[in-house]
């Protein structure tokens, strides 16, 4: 029997559990990528029920369908072009108001719709009571109580879903009414508008024209430029009788059906004790404590990662490199054999060892958190350390990422609402340094020179990074947005549905990532069999002997530092055969060293994740920049300390002379 | 009194009158202005657009709940949720308090 298929996408507002239903009706059914061509997440999955093949789109979460985010971009067109068989508006049951300022929007880009009404659980703690079957009517469309957490109301969503995208059921959606003055003009464009063929509702892009939605508007502009120029006379007529903007009036016209659809079903009776959510709430974003708050999760956060990290590593790789003798009777120790064993196992091993015990545990807690509400409170307290670089307060969940790994660090510029943050952020989470960055300050730095000289290190990156980002921010052309975020209730996270995210996220890395490192493991080892790496320093030396005042070696080890940083330290040690590096290199080598290869080029797989992120061209920038900046700061660096240091030997010689 | 929403104190309300793509240029009282002021050209209008879209439009009651300190940004309630908003963006929304 064939099945019949149709499609559902679902669109709400952020935080209202439309991930936990997506969870709930696709299990692992699921594909996450992006949309093409842009930094956005695109969660697509399948579902069998009864007859049907059900295809679900998870719409990113938004609050409206203006041109602000690339979101509400994307969705808008998805929903007119795309023209799914339904929607399915996900809503926060205890947000009403809000939650219906943009299912109006949806109702008016009419597609066949029915609610969700979410968190009823969460709603009946808050004190707010919802008639479901008055909102019905009032709508127009099927509305359906749900717990998606527990599951309640998930099957009769989906039996719901099936009778309205068969036509079983009819439903009248409401059009939401503005005032008569806007009306007269709104069918006046719509009927203008009803003569040219364009794939968005007449009616909708009449309100998007009175509203003054640039995309629309140049869109139009080219079919008929007339109908954009009688729009602005009449722009002009609204602003007279109302003395605000057209688009302000429209918002609020729309937020007033809002309101009074919400205050007509919705019956609050407030608790009089304050709830756990609050408090906690309360005590994370206090002025004085939140911040200690903070740093004491923070930071007990890395700890734990890192301690799990580094003993889940240990045991991997100890297994992993316990196969080089089954390897070795397998494919020999010849050419084959080393490119087998060195060049692809050892690309697999490295890429291993750092996923599974690093990144996996780091999505985890992410995901954890995010589903809690804890990172938007961190946003709120760092918005103006954040501002000081020229970002806003979300920005401090990638970068604070980036110090774990680059990769998730650029993955995580996704909750940037446009190209040029997301742009920035990325930016500034390749220059901050990462747990290898620090394995390389610490081991080399730290054990050989001084800890304040570690120390200092991560102040000049800091300063850099100030800098750079202040400058990034200047010269890239574009508006800066400000922070502006909903702050929703503490809420015990869905294990669920944080174990599915962390998963197809830890599926994208290694997807993403491995093949890269596998490839240049196999590339430099390649260049190691036909004995090519010191032609390659030798080839180098004017850099790193005359510019760095390096040892020769050390341009090997930087090549090798693009697969992992710590590969760095790694084959330094290898190379010089020996693991005391004081007696190979000066103090100011190891400061210059380590200031080169901490800012000289995003690893491989932070260069593919810039790539899929942002394209070739601008990872490109990007990499060419850090290189140049590393090799002028590190030269800088190696004459500054060096005069710095002959200074102090004569003084020295000088103090010595005088006994 | 007409005040900018960032000068409220923690717990105070006020009705939004404006919200302007300047600090200066939302001050106008003058109300063909405040149009204008309102349209305010390609820059502004992503950003009263999206302060507008979360609710914060002329005539609604909107509460500053606390603010973060060294000059962070606000959170304030409006329209039965907490939002999290940007000082530079608090400061260009004009309300009218009752004090």
């Amino acid at each position: 029997m064939t099945k019949n298929r149709f499609t559902v996408a679902l669109a709400g507002n952020a935080n209202v559990g439309k991930s936990v239903i997506f969870n709930q009706l696709t299990g692992l059914h699921q594909h996450i990528g992006n949309w093409p061509g842009k930094t956005v997440e695109k969660a697509e999955g399948t579902l069998h029920f009864k007859d049907y093949l059900i295809d679900i789109i998870d719409l990113p979460g938004i609050y409206s369908l203006s041109t602000f985010s690339i979101e509400e971009l994307i969705s808008r067109e998805y929903i007119a072009v795309e023209r799914p068989d339904l929607v399915i508006n996900v809503v926060d049951a205890s947000l009403l108001e809000r939650n219906m300022f943009f299912t109006l929007q949806l109702l008016e880009l009419g597609t066949p719709m029915i609610m969700a009404l979410n968190q009823m659980d969460m709603a009946k703690k808050k004190g707010v009571r919802i008639d479901h079957e008055k909102l019905e009517k009032l709508l127009g469309i099927p509305v359906i109580p749900t717990v998606a957490v527990s599951g309640t109301g998930i099957y009769e969503l989906l039996e719901k879903a099936v009778e309205v995208a068969e036509k079983k059921v009819k439903t009248e959606p409401l059009k939401a009414k503005y005032g008569k003055e806007i009306e007269e003009r709104i069918e006046k464009i719509s009927s203008l508008l009803e003569k040219i063929q364009f794939r968005y509702p007449a009616r909708w892009v009449a309100i998007k024209l009175l509203e003054g939605d640039n995309e629309v508007k140049n869109e139009i502009i080219k079919i008929n430029p007339e109908i954009v120029s009688t729009t602005e006379k009449l722009v002009k007529e609204i602003e007279e009788i109302h003395e605000h903007s057209c688009s302000t009036v429209i918002t609020s016209e729309r937020y007033e059906v809002a309101n009074r659809i919400a205050r007509e079903v919705q019956e609050i009776t407030p608790p009089i004790k304050q709830s756990m959510a609050e408090r906690i709430h309360a005590l994370t974003t206090h002025k004085i404590l939140g911040y200690p708050i903070m740093a004491v999760s923070v930071l007990s956060i890395f700890y734990i990662i890192f301690a799990f990290g580094d003993y889940t590593s240990g045991i991997l790789g100890d297994f992993l490199f316990g196969l080089k003798p089954i390897f070795e009777g397998m494919f020999g120790t010849g050419v084959v054999g080393k490119l087998v064993w060195g060049g692809i196992m050892e690309g697999i091993i490295g890429g291993v060892t750092v996923a599974l015990p690093y990144i996996l545990p780091f999505y985890f807690i992410l995901y954890f958190l995010e589903d809690s509400g804890y990172l938007s409170r961190i946003a709120f307290l760092m918005d103006n350390f954040m501002h000081k670089i020229g970002l806003h307060g979300k920005a401090f969940i990638p970068i604070m990422l980036g110090f774990g790994c680059n990769v998730p660090g650029c993955l995580g510029c996704r909750i940037m609402e446009t190209t040029r943050e997301r742009i920035l952020a990325a930016f500034v989470v390749t220059l901050v340094p990462c747990a290898a960055t620090t394995v390389i300050i610490l081991g080399l730095v730290g054990a050989f020179v001084s800890i304040q000289w570690a120390l200092a290190l991560y102040i000049i990156n800091f300063v850099i990074i100030f800098f750079l980002g202040r400058l990034a921010f200047k010269a890239l052309p574009g508006e800066p947005t400000a922070l502006i975020m909903e702050m929703s209730d503490y809420r015990a996270p869905h294990l669920k549905t944080v174990l599915k995210q962390t998963w197809f996220r830890l599926m994208e890395f290694v997807t993403m990532a491995f093949p890269l490192i596998i490839v240049g493991s196999l590339v430099i080892k390649i260049v190691e069999i036909l004995n090519l790496l010191e032609p390659i320093a030798n080839i180098l030396s004017p850099v790193t002997v005359t510019w760095l005042g390096l040892p020769a070696i050390t341009g090997i080890t930087l090549i090798f530092g693009v697969l992992r940083k710590e590969l760095t330290l790694i084959m330094l040690s290898t190379l010089f055969g020996t693991t005391d590096f004081a007696q190979v290199m000066t103090p100011v080598q190891m400061i210059v060293f380590t200031l080169v290869a901490m800012l000289y080029i995003p690893c491989i797989a932070t260069i593919a994740a810039l790539v899929k992120e942002f394209g070739w061209k601008k990872t490109y920038l990007i990499t060419v920049f850090e290189i140049l900046l590393a090799l002028l700061l590190g030269g800088i660096a190696f004459r500054l300390l060096s005069t710095f240091e002959i200074a102090r030997l004569s003084l020295l010689i000088k103090d010595l002379s005088k006994i | 009194m007409e005040s900018s929403l960032s000068d409220l104190r923690d717990g105070e309300s006020g009705v939004i009158i404006s919200i302007g793509t300047s600090r200066s240029r939302g001050r106008y009282r003058r109300r063909k202005k405040l149009v204008e002021a309102e349209a305010g050209g390609e820059r502004g209008w992503g950003f009263r657009k999206r302060l507008e879209d979360m609710g914060l439009t002329p005539g609604t009651k909107v509460t500053v709940l606390r603010s973060a300190p060294f000059n962070g940004p606000l959170e304030v309630y409006v329209r039965g949720s907490r939002l999290a908003i940007g000082r530079g963006m608090a400061e260009r929304v004009f309300v009218e308090v009752k004090r």
